[in-house]
């Protein structure tokens, strides 16, 4: 049996009245957390760092005029938060109206209507689209430009500024390819600037995607999606590589459109590769090999049976052996086997044909 | 003297419209003037507004003011980049003569929601001038209305500042380039400091970061470590790219014109770099074999070592800066000789001259009395090729209290004399040296004699003995406002040492200068310039640096040289020489000097202390003490920053 000792000291608050014990460093929306008092947020993600860009997660502590975000303000002993108030709620309003101000608003077009985080704060808020009148503001167009990727869309209009993309790819991905950049309503999500000689760090990995709440960050594989609810998830593993990769092959009437990950699952936790993430269109391709071929003396492949197909491989590799010594036979295994078949595949080569002509093509 | 008819700050408010009111009335003393012949009609600030002329444009001003503060928000929070947004288009349509009666509501409780929830102080402070004025004045807001009467239009000067920003005399953009570092941009973040600071490896090791010293954030738990995070940023980007050793490109020369800078110090090189990228052709010549004026020659290596100044003099010289090296201005070079081949020319030759302390028996020649800043140069100069040779003896006394004296006593430890003391007159709060100087020197060994006042040093047959010392006491406080030290009688003691080092201040050689040169010299031993311009009274021959100034810090010289340089650009394009905009922006504010809000935010966040190597081991070498900030560490520290952004607003007559 394992003890846990608690190292770490606690602090004592008060939230909404109820006594919370924190572990020290903990901020006041863990420690609300951790007593069930809900506090909205929208730019928080748990994976990453805390952003304290929406100030949606506003709160009053007791002693200051002035609310504090509760994602990134540290729980103290002796706080006294409350997370509930007139002032709150219209504080709160008030901003959600603000990012919705230059929001596009007709959600039945967009593929995440319907799982869309915005959509869900704006309806918990009682806003609709007739209470922006006194806020439209006259934001410029912007550019449509490609985001840095071939893969990867980026739509300014939907994007809420949120800075979660930002954080992933410094935090998660450590590329720190893209930032946020003024001024004021005119921001954007842009490529960082890197030095001169590398313009862009980005690698395609969408992970940028994965925590966009919006869908301002938008792969441009495929198109026609689906809906959330007409989608049915299959969880499943990667087959890239031996890392094992856990994510949902999102299918819809039976063809796959696209891959999401969930983040408690797996390995991975919810990231994935540029592969893992965009490298689908495979399994619908026409050319992909799914049948065993064989080339006849005209050299054309020809369909035939799994036993013919390996009786006749074992025979070649006799004669070679035969003829030629078993160093004539080399063997080369592919990354997206796991560990234990290159395992396998290597015993194979050493002790069934005897040659140590064996490698891999992640060492090439 | 600009008399307040309607104003508030921090909620104390003057009245002196009509007879309404009997508040007191208000004025600032030394405002008048944007410009000359150009009025202040009225202030816009981060805790209030004043309107100085019955005619001030309200409604237009304030739409200019919240224009500015969307221009700078910088996107992150939303309430500063939509609501600022908002407020600025619906001012916008009040004072073009369509708003509505609502849009008044819209704008205060908007305002209200700007102020209470945005992320840092640019949004917290954008709104309170605009609502106090709306509560004070909102007859004018109510005239806008259409249909009413229109609305006046202005002239405004606004700009974006900071309690650090002001602070700098380059008045780099403190908190952008540290906002940088928090995102994990390091490239843009010595892109930022590189628009004024082409030295940020140097001011991240020796600046006296006057940033540090009036950062709000001291208020919660502690300032800042502005410097740390400079050099940081510096050392990031540099080891960098210099682990692929790209060249700069070179600035090509596209004006025609070109510049002559005498001397290579922080004022020339800045000016150098500033003048270049203005695309003109620039030479500096320089009396030393090498560069970096007092920042190489008078700061020992185990502050700054001398790879950092070349790194950062290679990229000077790489964007096209041509360097000569040996060249002194008098003996090598004439004033007339360089005025008839270049445009224009600098003079800032730095003060590498040292005071005298006025004791008894001081006598320049005597063995074993040498100079604070002779022993720091011959030092730098030689020790690391191995030809320094240390004065002789085993006791060495330094007299002074700056950071030239703690440079002279650590160096002195290090180059083994078994005892060293500093004889300061006042005592240690009173020192001008960095306390980290102070308490580093202590660490080492040094003794510190504090109230202690040298009247005479004692020498035979040429040689020091000792230094009498008198012991001191404090008085009054004097102009500067420490407490002015007075001798106790008969309290006399005698110090024996070999080596006396005197650091108690410097001099410019102006030896170069000729009579009826047309540039004059002041009684503290400086070059008068045209405050305005930096210009001497020779046409197109400008100085800037210590030897305009008196001797001060090396960020002193580099804000020289960003306003001489933007002067001697203007000079040799043929335009109108002024002083620049912001630069004289920064100087009103100064006058006005406005009580500053206690910040009304959440603390807790001890600031990054730096690893030092131990005494016992640095003792013995010249290596540098200071190890920099790890990337976790910076970022951190970066996070600290309150961005204390604040928009300031003059409505000028023209």
């Amino acid at each position: 049996m394992t003890t846990i000792i608690e190292t770490k000291k606690k602090v004592r608050l008060e939230i909404d009245g109820k006594t919370v014990l924190a572990p020290e460093g903990a901020t006041i929306l863990e420690a609300a957390r951790a007593v069930g008092v809900r506090i909205p947020t929208l730019c928080y993600h748990e994976a990453l760092s805390p952003i304290g860009s929406c100030r949606v997660c506003v709160v009053e502590v007791e002693g200051v005029d002035r609310p504090a975000t509760a994602c990134n303000t540290q729980a103290l002993d002796g706080m006294r938060v409350a997370t509930r108030s007139e002032r709150l709620f219209n504080l709160r309003r008030e901003v959600i109206r603000m990012i919705l101000a230059h929001h596009p608003l007709n959600c039945s077009p967009c593929p995440k209507n319907g799982d869309c985080e915005l959509q869900d704060i704006a309806y918990e808020y009682d806003l609709a689209p007739n209470d922006f009148g006194s806020y439209s503001i006259k934001t410029e167009e912007y550019p449509w430009k490609e985001f840095s990727t071939p893969i990867l869309d980026y739509h300014p209009r939907r994007c809420v500024l949120c800075g979660r993309c930002v954080k992933v790819c410094k935090e998660i991905r450590g590329l720190g390819a893209i930032t946020m950049a003024g001024p004021g309503a005119l921001a954007s999500i842009q490529p960082a600037l890197a030095d001169p000689e590398s313009p862009s760090r980005c690698v395609s990995c969408g992970e940028c995607m994965r925590v966009c709440p919006v869908n301002a960050i938008e792969e441009r594989m495929g198109g026609g999606k689906g809906k959330p609810w007409e989608t049915e998830k299959t969880a499943t593993t990667c087959a890239y590589c031996g890392v094992g990769c856990s994510l949902e092959l999102n299918v819809v009437n039976g063809k796959v459109v696209g891959v999401t990950t969930d983040d408690a699952t797996g390995v991975n936790k919810g990231r994935l590769c540029s592969k893992g993430r965009f490298g689908y269109a495979f399994i619908h391709s026409g050319e992909r090999l799914s049948k065993p071929l064989i080339r006849n003396e005209k050299g054309e492949l020809e369909e035939t049976t799994w036993t013919k197909a390996l009786t006749r491989v074992a025979r070649e590799f006799r004669r070679s052996i035969a003829e030629h010594g078993p160093d004539s036979i080399a063997g080369l295994s592919s990354a997206r086997c796991t560990n234990e078949e290159n395992y396998l595949f290597q015993r194979f080569i050493r002790q069934a044909i005897g040659s140590n002509n064996v490698d891999h093509c992640a060492r090439l | 003297m600009a008399k307040v008819i309607l104003g508030s700050w921090r909620d104390d408010v003057t009245d002196n419209r009509g007879l309404k009111k009997s508040a007191i009335p208000e004025a600032f003393k030394g405002l008048k003037e944007f410009e000359s012949g150009n009025d202040i009609l009225a202030f816009m600030g981060w805790d209030g507004f004043f309107l100085f002329d019955r005619d001030a444009p309200v409604v237009d001003m304030a739409r200019a003011y919240v224009e500015k503060a969307q221009e700078e928000s910088c996107g992150y929070c939303t309430p500063c980049r939509v609501g600022t947004k908002v407020v600025a288009e619906k001012l916008a349509a009040l004072a073009d003569g369509h708003g509505r009666r609502e849009d008044i509501d819209a704008i205060r409780s908007m305002a209200a929601v700007i102020r209470d929830a945005s992320m840092c102080e640019l949004g917290h402070t954008s709104m309170t001038a605009l609502l106090k004025m709306m509560e004070l004045a909102p007859e004018a807001f109510e005239e806008a209305v259409a249909g009413r009467a229109p609305v006046k239009r202005g002239n405004y000067r606004a700009m974006a500042t900071a309690p650090c920003i002001e602070a700098c005399p380059a008045h780099l953009d403190i908190p952008e380039y540290v906002d940088a570092i928090r995102s994990g941009n390091y490239y843009e973040s010595l892109a930022i400091i590189g628009r004024k600071n082409p030295l940020a490896g140097v001011c991240g090791r020796v600046c006296v970061r006057p940033c540090e010293f009036v950062c709000r954030r001291e208020e919660l738990d502690e300032a800042i470590s502005i410097k740390h995070l400079k050099r940081f940023v510096n050392d990031q980007i540099v080891s960098y790219v210099s682990a692929r050793s790209k060249p700069l490109e070179e600035i090509p020369s596209a004006s025609g014109k070109k510049a002559a800078i005498i001397g290579a110090g922080p004022c020339g090189l800045t000016a150098a770099f500033y003048l270049k990228r203005k695309g003109h052709e620039v030479h500096i010549f320089e009396d030393l074999r090498e560069p970096g004026g007092m920042s190489a020659v008078g700061i020992p290596d185990y502050r700054l070592p001398r790879d950092v100044i070349s790194s950062e003099v290679r990229r000077i010289s790489e964007i096209g800066v041509k360097f000569h090296y040996g060249k002194r201005l008098g003996r090598d070079l004439s004033l007339s000789q360089l005025e008839t081949e270049y445009d224009s020319v600098l003079i800032s030759v730095g003060a590498h001259g040292s005071k005298s302390v006025g004791m008894e028996g001081e006598d320049a020649n005597s063995e074993g009395y040498v100079a604070g800043v002779t022993f720091l140069r011959d030092l730098n100069l030689l020790h690391h090729i191995g030809e320094f040779k240390p004065p002789e003896g085993t006791r060495v006394v330094v007299v002074g209290g700056g950071n030239v004296a703690m440079d002279c006593a650590r160096s002195a430890v290090r180059l083994g004399y078994s005892k060293v003391s500093v004889v300061y007159r006042r005592t240690q709060k009173e020192m001008p040296a960095d306390h980290e100087e102070i308490e580093g020197a202590m660490e080492e060994g040094v003794e510190f004699l504090f109230l202690t006042h040298p009247v005479r040093i004692d020498a035979e047959a040429g040689k020091v003995k000792g230094i009498t010392c008198v012991k001191m006491d404090l008085g009054e406080p004097d102009a500067s406002g420490r407490r002015r030290p007075v001798e106790v009688k008969g309290s006399d003691f005698f110090i024996e040492c070999d080596i006396v080092i005197p650091a108690i201040g410097q001099s410019s050689d102006f030896s170069f200068l000729s009579d009826g040169s047309g540039i004059e010299t002041t009684k503290w031993g400086t070059i008068a310039v045209d405050d305005n311009t930096m210009m001497t009274g020779r046409d197109r021959v400008f100085a800037g640096g210590d030897c305009v100034s008196g001797p001060a810090a090396l960020i002193d010289a580099m804000g020289h040289g960003l306003r001489v340089a933007h002067c001697m650009d203007q000079r040799m394009r043929g335009e109108k020489m002024s002083m620049p905009e912001a630069e004289r922006m920064f100087r009103l504010l100064k006058t006005m000097s406005l009580p500053q809000a206690p910040v009304n935010r959440l603390g807790n966040k001890a600031r990054c202390r730096l690893e030092m190597r131990p005494a016992r081991e640095r003792t013995s070498d010249f290596v540098e003490i200071e190890r920099g900030l790890k990337p976790d560490e910076a970022i951190r520290e970066a996070e600290r920053c309150l961005r204390c952004y604040r928009i300031a607003l003059f409505a000028t007559e023209e």
